[in-house]
C-alpha cells in the first residue's frame, strides 16, 4: 500500500495538477469538471485523470450531482507537509538565537 | 508550494567571528550541537545530540566551505532523506548579515518521505525542542 504522504507529494509534483489544484483553491467552491477542463489546454479526459490523482491524495473531493461531477479542493493533507516546514522554521529560528547568544557572550 | 526555509539575521559581530562559530568543530559543539565537523569539501560530519535526549544523529557531507559560504547535506539518522543546509555571510557596515537556507523537501521521493514522517511521529520534534532547551540553558549558564 502506498503511503498517503507519498501520494500527496507525487500529486503535487506535477505542474498541471498543481495548476488544477490551485484553480480549485482560488475558486473556493465546488466546480463542475466541465468548467475546470475549460480552463486548461488539455482534454477533459486528461483533466479528469489529474483530478482522480488529486482525489486519491485527498487533495480534491469529487461529488456527483445528476450528470455533472463537482470538485472542490481540500488543503488538509498539505498540513502534514507544512509540519516539516514549521518544525524546521522553529528549529532554525531557535538555532540562530543560540548563535546570537553565544556570540554576545564571547564579545 | 514553498519548499525552502529561509532565515535572515543581522548580527553585530565581525564576519570572521561568525564564520568561525559555524565552521569550527569546538565552537559548533558549544552553541549548537556536539559536532564532528571540518569545513572541508567532502568531509562527512556528524552532529550528535546529548545522550539523555535519545535523539537521532544528523550526518551529511560538506559541499562547499569557502568564506563566507558553507553548504552541507543534512540527513537525519534512520532516514534516507537528504536535505541541504546553506549558510551565507555578508559584511555590512555595522556587522554581518547571515542567510540560512534549508531546502530539499520537494526532492523527497516516495519511501524516504515516508520514513521521514514516521520518524517525526515518534517524537523527533519533541526531541529537538528538548535539545534546544538544553542548548539555551547551557549558553545562559556560561
Amino acid at each position: 500500500m502506498q503511503d498517503r504522504i507519498t501520494k500527496i507529494l507525487k500529486a503535487i509534483a506535477d505542474p498541471t495538477r498543481r495548476e488544477i489544484f490551485h484553480a480549485l483553491v482560488v475558486a473556493a467552491t465546488a466546480l463542475p469538471i466541465t468548467q475546470i477542463s475549460g480552463q486548461f489546454d488539455i482534454s477533459r479526459q486528461g483533466v479528469t485523470k489529474h483530478l482522480k490523482n488529486l482525489e486519491d491524495a485527498g487533495l480534491v473531493k469529487i461529488n456527483t450531482k445528476g450528470r455533472e461531477r463537482f470538485c472542490y479542493a481540500n488543503t488538509n493533507p498539505l498540513k502534514e507537509i507544512n509540519q516539516w516546514l514549521k518544525f524546521y522554521e522553529q528549529f532554525w529560528g531557535d538555532t540562530l538565537d543560540s548563535l546570537s547568544n553565544y556570540l554576545d557572550k564571547n564579545k | 508550494m514553498k519548499n525552502v526555509i529561509r532565515k535572515e539575521q543581522v548580527l553585530n559581530h565581525p564576519i570572521d567571528t561568525i564564520w568561525n562559530a559555524i565552521t569550527i568543530q569546538e565552537e559548533i559543539s558549544t552553541w549548537f550541537i556536539n559536532a564532528d565537523f571540518k569545513a572541508e569539501v567532502g568531509y562527512k560530519y556528524t552532529f550528535t545530540a546529548p545522550k539523555e535526549q535519545n535523539c537521532p544523529q544528523i550526518t551529511g557531507e560538506v559541499k562547499k566551505a569557502d568564506p563566507y559560504t558553507l553548504i552541507y547535506t543534512w540527513i537525519v539518522a534512520n532516514t534516507n532523506v537528504e536535505t541541504v543546509v546553506k549558510w551565507e555571510l555578508e559584511k555590512t557596515e555595522t556587522g554581518t548579515k547571515l542567510y540560512l537556507e534549508h531546502s530539499g523537501i520537494a526532492n523527497y521521493s516516495g519511501d524516504t518521505a515516508v520514513s521521514m514522517f514516521t520518524s517525526f511521529n515518534s517524537g523527533w520534534d519533541n526531541c529537538i525542542l528538548g535539545l534546544l532547551e538544553y542548548l539555551k540553558n547551557t549558553v545562559h549558564a556560561r
